[in-house]
């Protein structure tokens, strides 16, 4: 009789990703997240002599919020969905997306402009894929944050400038976050009005993108609406999001949600600083790293021990130690954010503590990954 | 264990096969955890049914959602613990089905009472 194969040497043969292509996303993940950072801290004054006087760190810190939202979140969306349908035209989004990276750290804007617009066209032929084979509320508002990418892509392409494209670029995380959410809140007796009143503030996020970036009718007024529908949806999560159940649980589950339940909180302070923002008052930063970092990063480093077994094929070991960089991301940015106001330097120092703890968080997968390979070494002796 | 299903409640899922593996291949997917939510997949009642006849076992099962891409992952562990249980000439077939689709009613009491 004929025996089993190895289940790795199985799924390696079942899977539509070859080792260096696998290898080949992983650098243009890691590319675009590291740009992405170093521009970022150029934009908060560090003065590392390191980060000064290269031509590639000047694009860095031009492009950052494209880097980051659209070149690594866009390139990591990309991959979790290409994963999930198991078709190989579907890594063509990632490929696409982090390789607009690499062309926007060379200046060629165009060339990085298409390949972002390509992605994101790929990307929502992808959802069609996942709605036609599910239809279901989530899947459907899946598809709307790959459209709100292309949008994003689209007015950058079109020459709007990042101002222009940014509500879109967050529309991506902040859509796929909560369709990943409402989704769920099926493993609940969902509340009768969780799903109408998600759809309310999706059209309020959607109209108030639109009057911005526009700029025909009221940008103030429609950056004004984007803000409280961002706080609305800190106000739904909190009401009907499973962390605040997930939290009693144990292990992974009471992490993941500890990351969540802080990212909610970061949320709701965002969306009143947007609107504060787009009022004229002081606080920018507060209103895009509350966002990005407290609330998307948060929730990145609380789905990472889940996806990257899935995606790159690396078990993790969970333990306590996944706390210190999640703790340390939240101080630096209560530092940045809230002690920065009206002190630059503490902003820098806190943008800078940003950074390290991304840092830490990437050495802490990388120890849970040889802590897992070293457990399972022992079991087996 | 305070946990387990009372022996009355009916068994989670359709099984064909010797009975002497049923309650072993139930506490083996008892095992496979969904990490988000701390509970098994067939509390979760994402187990359709198993079947184990003349040298091959097949199980069907499904995902609460047909974008998570943590589903090779389950199905790995789903076979992890089944290899653990058959002999090693037993082929494995775990097959992913979106029909019928997976509603809430699907859940354990136990999975409802943890989630309310």
């Amino acid at each position: 009789m004929q025996m089993r194969a190895p289940r790795a040497q199985r799924r390696a043969t079942a899977s539509p990703l070859t080792q260096v292509s696998r290898v080949a996303l992983a650098l243009l993940v890691a590319l675009s997240l590291l740009a992405a950072v170093a521009g970022g801290m150029l934009r908060a004054g560090a003065n590392w002599p390191m980060l000064h006087g290269s031509l590639l760190l000047s694009q860095a810190a031009g492009a950052h919020a494209a880097l980051m939202l659209s070149g690594f979140l866009g390139t990591v969306i990309a991959i979790e969905r290409a994963v999930a349908v198991k078709l190989r035209w579907a890594f063509a989004a990632p490929v696409a997306a982090g390789g607009s990276s690499v062309f926007m750290l060379m200046g060629r804007f165009e060339v990085a402009a298409l390949l972002g617009v390509s992605a994101a066209l790929v990307s929502v032929a992808v959802h069609l894929v996942v709605l036609r084979r599910q239809r279901a509320a989530h899947t459907a508002l899946l598809l709307v944050s790959s459209l709100a990418w292309l949008i994003g892509n689209a007015l950058f392409a079109a020459g709007q400038g990042a101002a222009a494209a940014l509500p879109w670029w967050f529309l991506l995380p902040v859509l796929t976050i909560a369709a990943e959410r409402l989704e769920m809140t099926r493993l609940t007796r969902r509340h009768a009005l969780a799903l109408p009143t998600l759809l309310m503030i999706v059209a309020a996020l959607l109209f108030g993108a639109t009057t911005t970036s526009a700029g025909f009718a009221a940008p103030v007024a429609g950056g004004v609406l984007f803000g409280a529908a961002l706080s609305a949806l800190a106000l739904w999560f909190g009401i009907f999001d499973i962390a605040r159940r997930t939290l009693f649980a144990h292990g992974l589950a009471r992490y993941m949600a500890v990351c969540l339940l802080a990212g909610y909180a970061w949320l709701a302070l965002a969306g009143i600083a947007w609107m504060g923002m787009v009022l004229g008052c002081p606080g920018r930063d507060l209103a895009l790293h509350a966002l990005g970092l407290g609330f998307i990063v948060s929730m990145v480093m609380g789905h990472a021990p889940v996806i990257l077994p899935a995606v790159a094929r690396v078990k993790l070991l969970f333990g306590p130690w996944f706390y210190a960089p999640l703790l340390a991301l939240h101080a630096s940015l209560l530092l940045r954010l809230v002690g920065g106001i009206g002190h630059p330097e503490l902003r820098t120092l806190g943008a800078e503590l940003n950074a390290a703890a991304l840092a830490l968080f990437a050495a802490t997968v990388v120890g849970s990954a040889i802590a897992w390979r070293a457990e399972r070494v022992s079991r087996i002796r | 264990m305070k946990d387990d299903p009372p022996i009355d409640a009916p068994f989670p899922f359709p099984y064909k096969g010797p009975s002497r593996l049923q309650m072993p291949v139930l506490a083996a997917l008892s095992r496979v955890v969904d990490p988000e939510v701390a509970l098994s997949i067939v509390d979760l009642g994402l187990i359709y049914g198993v079947a184990i006849d003349q040298g091959r076992a097949r199980v069907r099962m499904t995902m609460t959602s047909a974008a998570c891409p943590v589903a090779d992952v389950i199905v790995d562990e789903v076979e992890f613990e089944l290899e653990g249980l058959l002999p090693a000439e037993c082929a494995i077939e775990v097959e992913l089905c979106w029909e019928p689709a997976w509603t809430p009613e699907r859940m354990s009491a136990r999975a409802r009472r943890f989630m309310s």
